[in-house]
């Protein structure tokens, strides 16, 4: 890719509004494709894994006896 | 490296001007410079000796303005090219996301031009950074000469340009092919952005 020295001093105000136009599209293409913002789907729907222990309720005496319990 | 940053909703990337002395390095960001619009032109500094000759780096922030949200700053810098500032150049390239190395054209440089390349490939590694993947343009300076002093440019691209890098004929001081060379970077650059790796950073 090679370029010539092509532009005079005539058109040299116009160089800084060329690069940022060039530069405006290249930047919103990548901020878009880079976006983590989650894109909503509306057909996807959330699923539930079951817990096996679903619903139950148990109780400790005290936190000692609890660690001891999940310990074991 | 360069990162979109959407805590802070800011880009900012490093681009560095490498080559050796006399090259036109400085002449790049001065071009630059004198065709920013009045209310974005920031500070250009300038560390030069008595005679002209960079001697430590010159940094000129181009502040873009909003773009698509994001505030956008690209940092331009140079380095000396003189062989004896090697700690300098690089000082200047940590955290570089892209550079251009600006040739001189004239056939007697081109021995330095050589050196300037390997010592940049050599600074690059010492960094960190892979010579191979770094976004990187040639520019082929001061085609203004007379012919019979300066290298074609096929020349300079078969003896300097083995990855086969975008390449840009220029004569600097006069502003020919200096916005098409950062053009080039910038685009190249900007194309590796990538997002933060964690949330607000």
């Amino acid at each position: 890719m090679a370029t010539g020295v092509k532009k005079g001093p005539e058109d040299e105000s116009g160089e800084f509004a060329d690069f940022m136009a060039d530069i405006s599209h290249e930047i919103a293409k990548r901020v878009e494709s880079l976006d983590p913002t989650p894109k909503s789907n509306p057909a996807q729907k959330k699923t539930t894994t079951p817990v096996p222990d679903a619903g139950v309720i148990r109780e400790w005496d005290n936190v000692a006896d609890r660690m001891i319990e999940e310990m074991g | 490296m360069s990162v979109v940053n959407y805590g802070t909703r800011e880009i900012t990337c490093k681009i560095v001007y490498y080559g050796p002395g006399r090259s036109g390095k400085t002449t790049n960001l001065q071009h630059v410079y004198s065709q920013l619009p009045e209310e974005r032109k920031g500070k250009m500094v300038s560390l030069a000796t008595e005679t002209d000759r960079t001697l430590f780096f010159d940094f000129l922030p181009l502040d873009l303005g909003t773009i698509s949200g994001f505030a956008t700053r690209f940092q331009l810098y140079t380095v000396p090219g003189q062989v004896y500032y090697a700690a300098t150049r690089k000082l200047v390239l940590q955290g570089v996301d892209g550079v251009v190395f600006v040739a001189d054209s004239q056939s007697r440089q081109l021995a330095e031009n050589i050196e300037s390349l390997q010592d940049l490939h050599a600074n690059l590694a010492d960094e960190g950074l892979d010579p191979r993947t770094l976004p990187l343009v040639m520019q082929y300076n001061k085609r203004d000469l007379p012919p019979a002093e300066i290298s074609t440019v096929q020349e300079l691209d078969e003896t300097l340009n083995f990855r086969a890098v975008p390449y840009f004929a220029a004569n600097a001081i006069n502003g020919g092919g200096v916005f098409e060379t950062l053009r080039s970077i910038a685009s190249m650059v900007l194309g590796r952005l990538s997002a933060p790796a964690a949330k607000g950073s």
